[in-house]
């Protein structure tokens, strides 16, 4: 049996999502948590957001990891996600590791010669 | 029951037993049968049955709790009882592992190496 | 240690009152004082007559569950290690809790251990602790990042944090946990701190900005891209230390077995 062919039969003892459809599903039901979760993270966390701009964030977190196929990162991926849910719907987060998300403080890189040459990058 | 019933087991949480030799003898009744569930050649089964009839003829031999507890010498008979409930437990749980089966699979080559990077000897 | 000699003997023998003035011999003849010369007095040293009796013991278990099992082995002179398949450890775990010859009801810890160079890169280190037969043993079996290992929180209750340790520091999923989260990390936290391939300084750094009035998060500049993992010790070049002391000690479990 050659390497490949080895590797697609592996069993693999699934984590969560059976299939890719299922896996789909619950990134969606995910989502959509998240989705009804922003009007009140903007209120309870006092961030200096609004929600369209907190939605844009979302949806950028999640397409992120447009291009996962292995069920099983997706199921990890869910269940990070879902933790993460739930740290903030309990407030145990602050206001601090919510800004995380928006990364406000990090000046972007310099990409062109000049900016390079700027900052002192080579 | 011609033991003495003492006030306190002297263990938190662990009641003294009002009727130790009947309760004991219905579990060592029912672990019994339920090994009787699983195959002859299997090794849980006959330690287990070994140790269970050894049990339960000192428990018919002695009608003294103090007796029983003495010549089965693992602690008092509260603790004893504990211990029956936790094989019946287990013994029932047994019969949907079926542990005496051959190994379900071999460790990956290298896994149970210690030190991981062995030197060329 | 001698309760278990004694409950082994009682179970293979039968006879209760010479195994009595068997075991008082036992006693006596393991505290008269050794006679070879001390030459590494600052070394422990192993329990010779514990060890016999945990390699009856590890036979035992191997024997009653032929099933899990792979491996029995005694390391550092007088410490029972069963080497199990990942499917087994409910079974094995419930096992050594609730036999009467066990009685292991105590879980003393769950650690993990990660070497990056194994398919399965994770080990999982099981301590159980019987008080009644004041004897330990050690449960391992291996898993790697994505596969889900069963959460022994309905065996031993104790298991609940330490396997939240062990999400945390690994990223071992424990399927069936009642409460799986970050135990140990801060909320936000990205990566598992006890793998091998996290670096020593984290992948960002935490600052209090004066003029945002609040704790800020950034990336850090990696000053090492690229690492390589040798887990060989310093001293194992030397020809002097190679297989000079055998880390453990194979138990034979063929034999017993059908």
């Amino acid at each position: 049996m050659s390497q490949a062919a080895k590797t697609a039969a592996r069993q693999v003892k699934p984590i969560l999502s059976l299939n890719k459809e299922e896996a789909r599903k619950r990134v969606l039901n995910l989502y959509k948590a998240w989705h009804r979760q922003l009007p009140y993270i903007v209120k309870q966390y006092d961030i200096p957001k609004n929600i369209p701009q907190c939605r844009e964030k979302l949806r950028e977190e999640f397409t992120k990891y447009n291009n996962i196929q292995d069920v099983r990162v997706v199921d990890m991926l869910i269940i990070k996600g879902q933790m993460e849910l739930k740290e903030v719907v309990e407030v145990w987060k602050q206001k601090g590791h919510i800004m995380t998300y928006f990364k406000e403080s990090q000046e972007p890189k310099p990409k062109d010669f000049i900016s390079k040459f700027l900052a002192g990058v080579n | 029951m011609a033991g003495v019933l003492k006030a306190t087991t002297g263990l938190t949480g662990l009641a003294v037993a009002k009727t130790p030799h009947h309760t004991l003898g219905v579990l060592y009744g029912k672990i019994l049968r339920t090994l009787q569930k699983m195959p002859e050649d299997a090794a849980y089964r006959k330690h287990t049955q070994d140790l269970i009839q050894e049990r339960a003829n000192i428990l018919q031999a002695n009608l003294n709790v103090e007796a029983v507890e003495k010549q089965i010498n693992c602690g008092q008979i509260e603790e004893v009882i504990v211990q029956a409930e936790n094989e019946l437990i287990l013994a029932r749980k047994m019969l949907n592992w079926k542990p005496w089966e051959s190994l379900v699979k071999e460790a990956p080559p290298n896994q149970w190496t210690w030190p991981p990077a062995q030197p060329s000897k | 240690m001698a309760s278990i000699l004694r409950q082994f003997a009682k179970t293979l023998i039968a006879p209760t009152a010479r195994n009595a003035v068997a075991l008082n011999a036992v006693r006596f003849k393991s505290t008269e004082p050794a006679e070879v010369k001390e030459t590494r007095p600052t070394v422990r040293k192993a329990d010779i007559a514990a060890r016999a009796q945990l390699k009856d013991f590890g036979k035992y278990c191997a024997d009653c569950l032929p099933k899990y099992i792979q491996k029995v082995q005694i390391t550092a002179g007088d410490e029972l290690e069963l080497l199990i398949a990942p499917e087994g450890i409910l079974p094995v775990l419930q096992f050594l809790k609730d036999h009467h010859n066990a009685q292991f009801s105590n879980l003393v810890d769950i650690a993990g251990v990660d070497v990056p160079c194994r398919t399965n890169r994770f080990e999982i280190v099981y301590n159980i602790l019987s008080l009644r037969f004041n004897s330990r043993i050690r449960v391992k079996t291996y898993t790697d990042e994505l596969t889900p290992i069963d959460s022994c929180n309905d065996v031993y209750k104790a298991a609940n944090w330490y396997e939240r340790e062990i999400w945390d520091m690994y990223g071992v999923f424990f399927a069936n946990h009642p409460d799986l989260r970050r135990i140990l990390t801060d909320y936000g936290f990205e990566g598992h701190p006890f793998r091998k391939d996290f670096p020593l300084s984290g992948y960002v750094e935490v600052r209090y900005d004066d003029e945002r009035k609040r704790v800020v998060c950034e990336p850090l500049e990696l000053a090492q891209e690229f690492r390589k993992f040798e887990l060989e010790a310093p001293w194992e070049q030397f020809p002097n230390f190679r297989g000079a002391n055998p880390a453990s000690e194979e138990v034979d479990i063929k034999k017993t077995q059908k």
